[in-house]
C-alpha cells in the first residue's frame, strides 16, 4: 500500500536490519542461548517433561515482559535460572506432601542398594522440608555451585542471611533424613564453613 | 554414612561452567575457568550434563513448537477468554505469528476501549521497545504500529487511518482474534486518527472517513495519533 501519510509493512517486520531485533530474532536468540538451561531446571525440579515444557514456556513469557531485568543482570544465565528456580519451587509447593512420600520410597530402595542416593535428586525431595526462604538458597548452592558470597550477591542478602539460609536447610534436611534414612549423616559442606 | 550433598568446591562451580559456555565470562576470568574445566573430572561432568540438556530442549521443545507456546500465552489474557479462539491460530501459523504477538504482547492498559467485550489495542515498536501506545504519547518518525483486536463475537472488523484530506483502509475482512497480518508507519504529520470498526457483516472500509460512516450497531474505536 503506498498511500500519502502511510506505509504499510509487510508482515509487519520490515525494517529488521535496522533500529531493535526484531521479536522473532529476539526470541530465537533466547532460545539459543537460555532455554536449555531453563528447561534443565524445570525437568530437574518438577520431574515432570509435560509440566517442565509449560513451565519452561511461561519463564519466558515473564522474562519477555521483564526484559530491562535480564540486559541489567551481570549474568543472564544467573538471572534467568533464578527465575526457573522461582517458579517452578511455587509450582511444587502446592504438592507440599509428596516429598515425604519421594523421600521414603528411596529411602526403602536404598536398603536394598549399596550406592548412596544421588546427591542432586535428594537435594531435591528434600527441599519441600526447608523453610521457603531456604530453599531457592540451597538450589544456588547446592545444584548451581554458587559460593555463599556469590548468593549474596545475587540474592541482594548479606552473607550471614546467606549462612541462616543454608543452616536452616540442612537442619530442616537432616530431620527429614532421620525419618527416612536414619543411618545417613548430612556433614557440614567442606568448601565452605556455614 | 556420611553423604556429601554438593555445593561449590575449590575452583569448582557449575554456574561458573554455564556461564563459560554461554560466553559470559571474559578475560582472565574465562581463561582461568577454560584451563581448570579442561583438567577437572568434576566440572567436565558439568560440561557433560549441559550438552544433554541441549540435547533434551531440541528433542522435547523444538524452537517452532517453543515459540508458538510462548505466543499462545502471551495472547491469553486474565480478564478475557481468548484462548479458545488464540490457541489454534497460533499452532497453525508458527514461528511467524509468534513473532507478532511478541511485538505486540497485550498490556494491561488498552489504548482504546470498548463499551462491550470487544476491544482493540494499538501497539508501538520503536528503539525504546514495543509496548502498547500510551493515551496522549506521540508517535516517533519510524516507529512501527500494529493494531490487535479482541473482537467477541463480532465476525467483521475494518481499520482505517484518517488524516486531513486523505483516509487509508489499513483492514478489512474477518475480524480476528488478535494481532493484524499488517503493521504500519505512520508518515505523516501533526494529527491523525485511528478508527477500528467491529460489526457482524461486512464492512465497507473505503466508505469510512470518520465514526459517523460506521455500520448501524457496529462496535467503534478511535485513537489519536500526533507527533
Amino acid at each position: 500500500m503506498n498511500v500519502k501519510g502511510l506505509r504499510v509493512l509487510e508482515g509487519g517486520r520490515a525494517g529488521e536490519s535496522s533500529g531493535p531485533p526484531s521479536p522473532a530474532g529476539l526470541l530465537a536468540e533466547l532460545y539459543e542461548k537460555h532455554a536449555a538451561a531453563v528447561y534443565g531446571r524445570c525437568r530437574y525440579l518438577l520431574k515432570d517433561d509435560a509440566e517442565a515444557r509449560d513451565a519452561l514456556q511461561d519463564v519466558f513469557v515473564k522474562l519477555l515482559q521483564a526484559l530491562p531485568e535480564l540486559r541489567q543482570a551481570s549474568s543472564p544465565t544467573a538471572y534467568l535460572l533464578r527465575a526457573a528456580t522461582h517458579h517452578c519451587l511455587n509450582l511444587i509447593r502446592a504438592r507440599q506432601g509428596q516429598w515425604r512420600e519421594q523421600l521414603r520410597i528411596l529411602g526403602a530402595a536404598r536398603r536394598q542398594e549399596t550406592e548412596p542416593p544421588e546427591r542432586r535428586e535428594l537435594v531435591r525431595m528434600l527441599l519441600l522440608a526447608a523453610p521457603e526462604e531456604a530453599q531457592e538458597v540451597a538450589v544456588m548452592y547446592f545444584v548451581d555451585e554458587l559460593t555463599q558470597a556469590e548468593i549474596a550477591q545475587e540474592l541482594s542478602r548479606s552473607l550471614p542471611t546467606v549462612r541462616k539460609r543454608l543452616k536452616e536447610f540442612l537442619a530442616a534436611a537432616r530431620a527429614a533424613l532421620r525419618e527416612a534414612m536414619p543411618d545417613v549423616l548430612l556433614p557440614e559442606p567442606e568448601g565452605e564453613a556455614l | 554414612m556420611n553423604l556429601e550433598l554438593g555445593g561449590p568446591g575449590p575452583g569448582c562451580s557449575a554456574m561458573r561452567v554455564r556461564r563459560l559456555l554461554a560466553g559470559e565470562l571474559a578475560g582472565a576470568e574465562a581463561e582461568r575457568t577454560l584451563l581448570h574445566v579442561q583438567g577437572c573430572a568434576r566440572c567436565g561432568q558439568v560440561q557433560r550434563e549441559l550438552l544433554l540438556e541441549q540435547e533434551a530442549l531440541r528433542r522435547d521443545v523444538p524452537f517452532p513448537a517453543f515459540a508458538a507456546g510462548v505466543a499462545e500465552k502471551l495472547a491469553v489474557r486474565p480478564r478475557r477468554s481468548l484462548l479458545s479462539r488464540w490457541a489454534p491460530m497460533a499452532a497453525a501459523a508458527g514461528v511467524v505469528l509468534a513473532a507478532s504477538v511478541l511485538a505486540l504482547r497485550p498490556s494491561d492498559t488498552e489504548t482504546v476501549r470498548s463499551k462491550g467485550a470487544a476491544t482493540a489495542q494499538l501497539f508501538v515498536q520503536d528503539r525504546a521497545g514495543t509496548r502498547e501506545l500510551s493515551a496522549g504519547e506521540p508517535v516517533v518518525a519510524g516507529a512501527r504500529l500494529r493494531i490487535a483486536l479482541h473482537p467477541g463475537r463480532r465476525t467483521q472488523a475494518a481499520a482505517v487511518l484518517i488524516e486531513p484530506g486523505e483516509t487509508s483502509v489499513l483492514y478489512s475482512g474477518a475480524a480476528l482474534n488478535g494481532p493484524l497480518p499488517q503493521a504500519f508507519e505512520w508518515t505523516g504529520q501533526g494529527a491523525a486518527s485511528l478508527l477500528v470498526v467491529l460489526a457482524d457483516e461486512p464492512i465497507d472500509a473505503a466508505r469510512i472517513h470518520g465514526v459517523k460512516d460506521a455500520p448501524r450497531g457496529a462496535d467503534v474505536w478511535q485513537v489519536q495519533l500526533h507527533r
